[in-house]
């Protein structure tokens, strides 16, 4: 199971249940199988994109853990953050944003919230390339990394401002092109192609849905009544 | 909510996300992962500012799956830039820079709690070692992670809270009277 033709939501179930399951379920056994199922999800994806950016993100984790705690406190920690990692680093790696947008339409959700993800992922980058030009620009003019923490928040200032003025005067454009193509607040759309959802799948997000509570109940209330 | 206050929240939330670049060009140890969220809430109000912290928590949450569980914080940060916008705190630095500090409390004492039980104090580098140093002066766990967590967030949202109050002031009151809240959070209305 690769995720890559699974539907937008039922990725979501999964990456949401995993860790979910990794703190309700008893440590450490819980959280190791739910780490070994969401790395071997990761894996999936490929090493480069999958495993190996899951083992680097996770790695400073127990570094740290090991430095503040015990080691079975690290370990129950360490197993449960590792499963988050990972099973977001395969959502990211199985999810293509366009698929999320047209499916989120499809289920009655406001084109407005798709658009608000969709229009995030796309302005990041480029304020981040818009940011860069603004640091060449002003070591141009003598920005230095040196000097005394006043003289740093001087030249923050002078970095910040113009990226975020600029931005702003953005958002006027943006509502234009906004109200020209139609998406009014409140307004339903129709998706172009919608992906499949089998019936199957449907019942696998609700089964995910009934496990968690279980192990919730079987975890929280039920040894109060023993 | 009106089609450029929707414009407004990708725009905010990706401010959030790309100003790292120039924290990182000046070698300061802030994070200002929070300056879209004030900045929204004080130009249009806490809709559109929790709006923006939820959506800058998701897509960073893409980056770093670790952020997710601090949307909390992001909301708080809302809520409490609304109040200040609402008291007209924006309107100079000598009082947008002790409402950060406030900020800096109030942000360490709400991400303290998830930072300690989902993380173990872990979530970045820096805080580990802040915590570590806490732990090592002979605080309590807890005391230790509220520490590390305090020493991150005082300095950089009254460095925030300072940011927002240059940009209120530098934009042209032209376009600042587009923004419903904009005005009033400069103390011009």
């Amino acid at each position: 199971m690769t995720g890559g033709r699974l539907h937008p939501f039922t990725l979501l179930a999964i990456a949401a249940a995993l860790p979910a399951l990794a703190w309700i379920l008893p440590a450490p056994t819980g959280a190791a199988w739910t780490a070994t199922i969401a790395l071997a999800l990761a894996a999936t994806r490929g090493i480069r994109r999958g495993l190996w950016p899951a083992v680097l993100t996770v790695a400073p984790f127990w570094v740290f853990l090991l430095l503040l705690h015990d080691v079975p406190t690290t370990i129950a920690i360490g197993l449960r953050i590792t499963t988050m990692v990972a099973s977001f680093v395969w959502l990211v790696a199985a999810l293509e944003p366009a698929r999320l947008v047209e499916a989120m339409v499809a289920a009655g959700w406001s084109a407005s919230v798709a658009y608000l993800l969709a229009a995030t992922l796309r302005a990041v980058p480029l304020l981040k390339t818009r940011a860069q030009r603004i640091v060449e620009a002003q070591r141009c003019r003598g920005l230095s990394r040196r000097g005394g923490m006043a003289a740093r928040l001087r030249a923050l200032r002078a970095l910040a401002l113009p990226l975020v003025l600029s931005a702003l005067h953005e958002v006027d454009e943006r509502a234009l092109a906004l109200e020209t193509r139609g998406l009014v607040p409140g307004i339903r759309r129709t998706p172009l192609a919608p992906p499949p959802d089998p019936a199957v799948e449907q019942a696998a997000r609700w089964a995910l849905l009934l496990v968690c509570l279980a192990a919730l109940v079987r975890r929280f209330i039920v040894p109060r009544f023993i | 909510m009106s089609i450029r206050l929707l414009a407004l929240i990708p725009v905010a939330a990706a401010i959030s996300l790309a100003l790292s670049a120039a924290v990182d060009a000046v070698a300061l140890p802030l994070f200002l992962d929070t300056t879209g969220t004030i900045l929204a809430t004080a130009l249009a109000g806490p809709g559109v500012g929790i709006a923006t912290g939820v959506v800058t928590s998701a897509v960073n949450t893409l980056r770093n799956p670790t952020f997710w569980p601090f949307v909390v914080v992001q909301i708080i940060v809302a809520l409490y830039a609304w109040a200040a916008a609402r008291a007209g705190l924006f309107r100079s630095l000598r009082t947008a820079v002790p409402a950060g500090l406030g900020l800096g409390v109030l942000a360490s004492v709400t991400s303290t709690p998830i930072s300690y039980v989902v993380f173990g104090c872990t979530t970045t580098g820096g805080i580990a070692l802040t915590t570590a140093l806490g732990k090592a002066l002979g605080l309590p766990p807890l005391g230790a992670c509220f520490f590390g967590s305090f020493v991150s967030d005082f300095g950089d949202k009254a460095v925030t809270f300072a940011l927002v109050t240059s940009v209120l002031h530098a934009l042209p009151r032209r376009t600042a009277a587009r923004f419903p809240w904009a005005l009033r959070a400069i103390g011009a209305a």
